[in-house]
């Protein structure tokens, strides 16, 4: 058995949204001389426009660093980087599957948060040794003893060696680097079996085509060598391997338990799908590696052109956007009032609102997007069951027995303060409480709620109902039946298809209102007056009407500046394209998502 | 085929203050005004115009501002004696005259009638003390009250009275009583007009308070009734004239034709004679720089073509502003081009209710002229 280089360590980075994690990565670039001072734009490694716009990362990166330890040894560092919103815990636990072992960065002063709760968990499932980290150690408010002991009784770790740091200035980076090198596993693997390359990560570059991210597990993969994706068995051959520092690096070979990239001549995602094992096609290995479960989108809505002419380009847009996004699920649809356009899976509202915006900047495409829904289950009365990802496909009543919707179990973990407001939350969202523990100053508690309510606002109430201290878990639990029916939208008295929802009959009426109220408002005022009524089946349940403009006339021309007149009047005929024209009447596009917006004040 | 009618638009660039809504080319005036040099500048400027207009005659003259009025009646007569002897007018040319109440004094107004002035138009704007001050209007009430009679004894019989509606804070009673005064005062000529916020204005960094759309919609309406049961004909978007008192410089405006245009930051249109282009121009805005350069004959600070794909929206904007329409010839006569070229609009227009076609004749339908914007926009060209 050939052995694997000892002084690799392949890590992630566990840490909460603000927890410090991509100032972290910076510090360790910095420190190891990945670029020069130079070059470090701050965080390096958020690299989707997006991504550092909001903050957030969404998918996993890598960089590889040479550390040179205090033992005189230098060791080969891969951070694999990991997103840090609940939407996409599934590229979270992809990331820690390449790794061995997983830094949890935890803030000192706030504590530890619901979503790095569960991916310790994961981490800890997938045999990971997890090194407890204070960041922000440099703030008045650091506590670090009361975290220590949090991370103690909430996750079940030893806290008492956690490292003390504060990545933004510095103090106590090169102590983590050390304790990283001496607690974290080399990989295990060996060196002189047939290939075998778990594919992390793929995305497409219009350049150089496919570019997969690999942790080698055994064998080595080469320049010029032939290698086998071994779920489809095509063979490809590799034009370029090498790491990130963060800059790609080219380099001869990727060996065992190195994480690096592979360029392979190959053009379609689906060739080299994350998950899937690249081997020697010369010399296969027998058996793939366990790969990752396949993702189930939560959270569907329809994704429609606002000019029907770009429904080519958006099914172009698509289908790249899914080539670095696997999570995303797309088919055609065609609806009575937008047309023809896509029903769309995502993991969750961030992701669809990533995914919408993307599409947005990177194609720009002028999109509808219609209310999201969450998927029932339908017990129809012949007996078979069906999914409805789609309030228009809903059976008619009399061929409906039952009606199931998704029920999530929630983790949640909130100051004591908070805990009165956010179980009030929680039961007005029809939640069941499963479960409460004091750790601390912070209370977990476990809630049983149904998915619908959650993707709606659950978040932004959690957030502002804790004034931004609660934090929040969940994962899919079970199909539970429950009384929903479909409110449809009738606007001028025709029925759109695109503006109907699923609701539970308790809380009918009153969305109903509110959401004629919000069209009412978002919904400006045209020629002639619109009507906006909702309905259950042939029963009105809420009514609004938009009045009729007035006029719309210039009041005074006399031969003067023709051309602000007339930018005056493009601008507006700029404004009425982007909207969307349902019989006669204009909609602008955030009237789709009114639902999502009844609680704006 | 019939010639492009001509008129001559002259523009004074000084008030005694500069109102918070009005994004005309004014200026504070000094103490002393140029008045002098100012003539010969403007003289200077058409001189300059006249080999765009060789051999053409003037229709109408407007002096606009500014206040034109603040001149005195011996320099408004030179420069329409100047004017005179660079182009011909025609008999019975209309020649209108800005004022402000402010600045009504009898005598001077007498000398404005005799040096050729035949038409007043008068900056009103409301009879409301409280309105005038929130507009930062120079005049009160009463001023606004004698103007009229002044204008009469003064020996003219063509009066205009600008009014606006829509004011901060107005009501509906209010602006009918504004509007209502204006009609006991007898003019023969009502420009009431909705005051909008225009960019380049003080109203426009600090908005103030105007009644909501509905209101103002029901002051306009209130307003045209009120108009038409007193006998003021409503032939454009603001204008109302008694019958036979329609302003012919604007309607020239409105019916594109063309206009020379003289004086600091002033637009002017012309049709060139050999290829039937349509330039545009403008002055140079500050009165200093106007005066310099228009002694050296290059007063135009811009110059251009109308580009092919932008003619039809520039005739439709104007033309369907006229509440009669017009006939489809005008725009062939207007700019040599072949009607079938608006066609497309037309028949937009058409289908969506905005406008009715009645043989050769064109104008918005009661829809249209509410929302006359968007039957111009549908001859936008391509952006």
């Amino acid at each position: 058995m050939g052995d694997v280089n000892p002084n690799i360590r392949n890590f992630s980075i566990i840490a909460h949204i603000d927890h410090g994690k991509s100032t972290l990565s910076d510090r360790f670039i910095q420190v190891c001389g990945g670029l020069a001072d130079r070059e470090m734009e701050e965080q390096v490694l958020d690299s989707m426009d997006l991504e550092r716009e909001r903050g957030i990362t969404i998918k996993a990166q890598s960089v590889s660093l040479d550390y040179k330890s205090r033992n005189g040894q230098t060791y080969q560092l891969n951070f694999i980087d990991t997103p840090g919103h609940v939407d996409f815990s599934y590229e979270v636990s992809r990331s820690l599957a390449a790794c061995d072992g997983a830094l949890l960065v935890v803030d000192a002063s706030q504590g530890v948060e619901a979503q790095s709760v569960a991916n310790c968990y994961t981490a800890i499932e997938l045999n990971l040794e997890v090194v407890p980290v204070l960041n922000k150690i440099d703030l008045p408010s650091a506590d670090p003893d009361r975290v220590c002991q949090e991370i103690e009784d909430i996750i079940g770790i030893d806290a008492t060696d956690a490292v003390h740091v504060s990545a933004k200035t510095g103090v106590g980076i090169e102590d983590l680097l050390e304790q990283l090198v001496e607690r974290i596993p080399a990989p295990i693997g060996d060196a002189n079996a047939p290939l075998k390359a778990l594919i992390i990560d793929s995305w497409f570059d219009n350049y150089l085509g496919v570019i997969s991210l690999v942790r080698v597990v055994d064998g080595e993969i080469r320049k010029k060598m032939k290698i086998r994706a071994m779920s489809t068995g095509r063979d490809f051959q590799v034009e370029r391997v090498g790491v990130f520092t963060p800059k790609a690096l080219d380099k001869e070979s990727l060996k065992a338990g190195e994480v690096g990239f592979v360029i392979a001549g190959i053009k379609e995602i689906t060739a080299a799908r994350v998950g899937d094992t690249f081997t020697d096609a010369q010399k296969p290995a027998e058996k793939a590696l366990a790969g990752f479960k396949e993702i189930q989108p939560r959270v569907f809505a329809g994704i429609f052109p606002v000019d029907a002419d770009q429904y080519e380009n958006l099914r172009d847009a698509l289908s790249k956007l899914q080539l670095n996004d696997s999570a995303l699920f797309y088919e055609p649809e065609t609806s009575q009032a937008l047309g023809f356009g896509f029903r769309c899976g995502f993991l969750g509202m961030l992701h669809m609102e990533i995914v919408q915006e993307r599409l947005e900047r990177e194609y720009n495409l002028n999109l509808i997007t219609t209310a999201p829904t969450v998927v029932y289950q339908v017990a129809l009365t012949d007996g078979d069951t069906t999914l409805i990802h789609n309030p228009s496909e809903l059976p008619p009543i009399s061929k409906i027995a039952e009606i199931r919707e998704p029920i999530i179990r929630g983790n949640i973990l909130v100051p004591q303060e908070y805990l009165g407001n956010v179980i009030t939350l929680c039961i007005e969202k029809r939640g069941i409480q499963r479960n409460m523990q004091y750790t601390g100053n912070q209370v977990q508690l476990s809630f049983d709620l149904p998915l619908a309510e959650v993707v709606l606002d659950f978040f932004d109430k959690l957030k502002s109902v804790s004034r931004g201290y609660a934090s929040f878990d969940y994962s899919l639990d079970r199909f539970e039946p429950a009384p929903m029916v479909r409110v449809d939208i009738l606007v001028n008295g025709e029925k759109v298809d695109a503006l109907a929802i699923m609701v539970h009959r308790e809380f009918a009426q009153q969305r109903g209102r509110q959401l004629v109220e919000k069209m009412k408002e978002l919904i400006p005022r045209q020629m002639y007056e619109v009507a906006i009524q909702a309905a259950i089946g042939s029963q009105i349940i809420a009514r609004s009407t938009v009045k009729a403009m007035r006029k719309d006339v210039l009041a005074k021309c006399y031969g003067g500046d023709v051309s602000r007149k007339r930018k005056l009047l493009e601008k507006q005929k700029e404004g009425k394209k982007r909207m969307k024209q349902v019989g006669s009447v204009d909609i602008p596009q955030e009237a789709f998502l009114a639902v999502l917006r009844v609680n704006d004040k | 085929m019939t010639p492009i009618p001509l008129a001559l638009y002259i523009h004074i660039p000084w008030c005694i203050r500069k109102c918070p809504y009005c994004d005309f080319n004014s200026h504070q005036s000094p103490n002393e005004l140029p008045e002098g040099a100012y003539v010969d500048a403007l003289l200077a400027d058409l001189a300059s115009e006249m080999p765009s207009i060789w051999g053409r005659r003037l229709e109408s003259i407007f002096i606009g501002g500014g206040t034109p009025s603040l001149f005195s009646a011996p320099s408004i007569e030179r420069l329409l004696c100047g004017i005179q002897a660079l182009l011909p007018f025609r008999p019975n040319i209309e020649i209108t005259l800005e004022a402000n109440p402010g600045t009504f004094e009898q005598e001077k107004f007498r000398h404005f009638r005799q040096a050729g002035i035949n038409r007043l138009s008068v900056g009103i704007q409301s009879f409301n003390d409280k309105h005038l001050k929130a507009l930062g209007r120079v005049h009160n009430r009463a001023e606004a009250l004698n103007v009229t009679q002044i204008a009469r004894n003064a020996g003219f019989d063509n009066v205009n009275l600008d009014l606006m509606f829509g004011l901060p804070d107005q009501t509906i009673e209010q602006a009918m009583q504004d509007l209502q005064q204006a009609i006991s005062l007898a003019p023969t000529h009502l420009s009431w007009y909705q005051l909008t916020l225009e960019p380049n204005t003080l109203f426009h960094k600090q908005p103030p308070i105007l009644p909501d759309d509905d209101l103002i919609a029901d002051i306009q309406q209130r307003g045209q009734a009120l108009l038409a049961d007193s006998d003021y004909q409503q032939y454009e978007v603001s204008a109302y004239s008694k019958a036979g008192f329609q302003c012919r410089h604007n309607r020239n405006y409105w019916e594109f034709g063309d206009y020379v245009a003289i004086g600091a930051g002033a637009h002017g249109k012309i049709t060139q004679a050999h290829d039937f282009s349509i330039q545009r121009y403008q002055k140079y805005r500050q009165p200093a720089d106007y005066m310099k350069k228009a002694l050296e004959g290059t007063a135009r600070s811009t110059q251009e073509f109308i580009a092919a794909t932008e003619v039809n929206f520039e005739f439709m904007l104007n033309v369907l502003r006229l509440r009669d329409g017009f006939e489809l010839a005008l725009f062939t006569e207007r700019t040599k081009l072949p009607v079938e070229q608006l066609e497309q609009g037309i028949q937009k227009g058409i289908e969506q209710g905005l406008l009715v076609r009645n043989g050769g004749h064109l104008k918005p339908t009661a829809l249209g002229w509410r929302f006359l914007n968007q039957a111009i926009a549908l001859f936008l060209g391509p952006k």
